[in-house]
């Protein structure tokens, strides 16, 4: 049974409760009190500590109800995207980052050897390792608190429904019906990023994925992902040619080193 | 073009120097090994002494390339977990199978000298010397991604120019030098071809191919070019005297290895940049505006 979050960016009012509670339920240390200047933005990305980060984006665009030259803000918060085809899950050399039975992308910390790999092949920035611990961490889209019938932490504590819990299948339809409300309403910008194979084929859709309102480079996600696993077949071929003309360079030296005094 | 506060989109590698080491000397040991199948062929008797100097550094290198490859991880003493599972699809799980069968061969080549064991060796160290190029190329870093056809093809033949630059710098016979100088020109000649081959097809991509060219990066990149083309040069230099042999061996030396190190280097500064990842996937996305 495939779960996920469907995140209506244009419900968030950037209050950053998702983010509380997803550390404290799952025990997350502080990553630091920095100040970022970006806005009211200073969690700034997703990261080993951090599995929910609220963007806030600036723009100089006036709403409705503003004056002309007035700014505004876009919220979005940030997640792990349980790729259905997941760059950390299938590079992950030990195994330990596996499918649950949710279709959740998950890292088993007690098999993480820390080898940083999963970092490299996450084309959404996501997974990190934690520097004191040794190991990767990423969201789990509390994997304990499903097996016992809750809701992620985010999603419960969000006041405004921007953050929706559920069966994948369910949440499409009730993401689309909302961009066809918005269309109607207005908002011509609104889009899904992610919620099917076919709207990004480069991980085969998104487990968790968003309602957005402009392009994904301002909210920091990638126009079009791909996993690096898709790509790498034309690597292994150059690694067999290259392989072969090691060999083949090695057989040339010695035929030709072996015979006469007077190359080199 | 729209980024959000210029904020890294991915994370760099969390790697140190050890894999960059690692690059390298997996890189000599493979190609040692290459050079140690290759002179089995036909009568070797006469050849001994280089096969069983190839033999040895296979054998230590193997050594040394565990030692640095298990130092780096977050969890060290788990190092044996990346054997728990077969994983084609992990560039990196292969190169954990790759990098045992090369220490079972080159092992098994030094104790019992024989030829089948050493073949197999060389085979094994083939492998090793271009899987890590597959290793890097599959990534999500956006310089690392538009290289990933080149990559095992510099890997492997700038392994080549570090055994050679290494045979220069050991008191072997003439043969061994004669055999190990024609193995690491071949080497040093290609490497440098596929460096360039490997600018151009990063700098397809403006933003993508800027820490190849630019920064530190760009500097160690340049520098790595550099000392491995002037390596090549002195040895074609006439004359075999060994304070030529010595000073090719040293400069090439520095050129192979500042190459892995600044591949290390180019692919933080690649992640880094937001730009990077917008721009190579916007040139190539097939998605339809609307949905992007």
């Amino acid at each position: 049974m495939t779960k996920g979050f469907f995140t209506d960016t244009t419900l968030c009012i950037g209050c950053k409760a998702c983010e509380v509670a997803c550390k404290q339920w799952n025990q997350l240390p502080d990553d630091g009190f920095s100040f970022t200047g970006m806005s009211y933005d200073n969690t700034a990305e997703l990261g080993a500590s951090t599995w929910r980060h609220v963007a806030f984006i600036e723009r100089p665009v006036a709403l409705r109800e503003q004056d002309e030259g007035a700014f505004s803000w876009l919220f979005s918060s940030d997640v792990c995207k349980h790729c259905a085809r997941a760059g950390c899950l299938e590079s992950c050399p030990t195994g330990a980052i596996v499918r649950t039975e949710f279709d959740s992308v998950f890292v088993q910390p007690d098999i993480c050897n820390g080898c940083g790999y999963c970092i490299v092949n996450c084309p959404f920035g996501v997974i990190d390792r934690r520097e004191e611990d040794g190991r990767a961490w990423k969201c789990t889209l509390c994997y304990d608190r499903l097996r016992e019938d809750l809701q992620p932490a985010c999603a419960k504590a969000c006041p405004t429904e921007s953050i929706q819990f559920g069966e994948l299948h369910e949440l499409r339809e009730r993401a689309r019906q909302r961009v066809d409300k918005l269309h109607e309403q207005g908002l011509k910008d609104a889009y899904l990023y992610g919620a099917s194979p076919e709207d990004q084929p480069g991980t085969e859709g998104l487990n968790a994925f968003f309602l957005l309102v402009e392009k994904p480079e301002a909210y920091n996600l990638p126009p079009d992902p791909i996993v690096p696993t898709k790509k790498v077949k034309a690597a292994w071929i150059s690694m067999a040619a290259a392989a072969a003309g090691m060999l083949l360079a090695g057989l040339g030296a010695v035929i030709a080193g072996g015979k006469s005094d007077d190359v080199l | 073009m729209t980024t959000y506060y210029d904020r890294p989109l991915l994370k760099a590698p969390v790697w140190e120097w050890m894999i960059s080491g690692y690059y390298y000397v997996g890189g000599l040991t493979g190609a040692s090994l290459v050079l140690g199948a290759a002179a089995q062929l036909g009568d070797a008797d006469g050849r001994r002494a280089l096969i069983r100097r190839c033999h040895w550094i296979g054998f230590t290198g193997c050594t040394v390339s565990a030692i640095l490859l298990v130092w780096d991880l977050g969890r060290p003493e788990r190092f044996f977990n990346m054997l728990r599972v077969f994983r084609p699809t992990s560039p990196m799980n292969m190169g954990a199978w790759i990098l045992t069968a090369t220490s079972a061969g080159a092992a098994g080549a030094l104790i019992t000298g024989g030829r089948p064991v050493a073949c197999l060796a060389g085979v094994c160290g083939a492998a090793l010397a271009t899987y890590t190029g597959v290793l890097v190329g599959n990534s999500a870093i956006p310089v690392w991604q538009q290289a990933r056809q080149v990559l095992p093809i510099l890997f492997g033949f700038s392994a080549m120019a570090s055994t050679g630059s290494v045979f220069n710098l050991l008191a072997a016979n003439e043969q061994e030098h004669r055999i190990s100088g024609l193995f690491g020109v071949t080497g040093q000649a290609a490497e440098l071809a596929a460096a360039f081959a490997m600018e151009r097809r990063v700098s397809t991509v403006p933003s993508v191919g800027r820490p190849v060219k630019h920064g530190r990066s760009g500097l160690m990149w340049q520098a790595g070019t550099v000392f491995t083309a002037v390596s090549l040069l002195v040895t074609l230099l006439p004359g075999k005297s060994r304070k030529k042999r010595v000073a090719a061996g040293i400069l090439g030396t520095l050129g192979s290895a500042l190459m892995r190190f600044s591949i290390a280097a180019i692919g933080t500064a690649s992640a880094r940049d937001p730009r990077a990842t917008f721009d190579q996937q916007l040139i190539s996305s097939a998605l339809h505006p609307s949905r992007r």
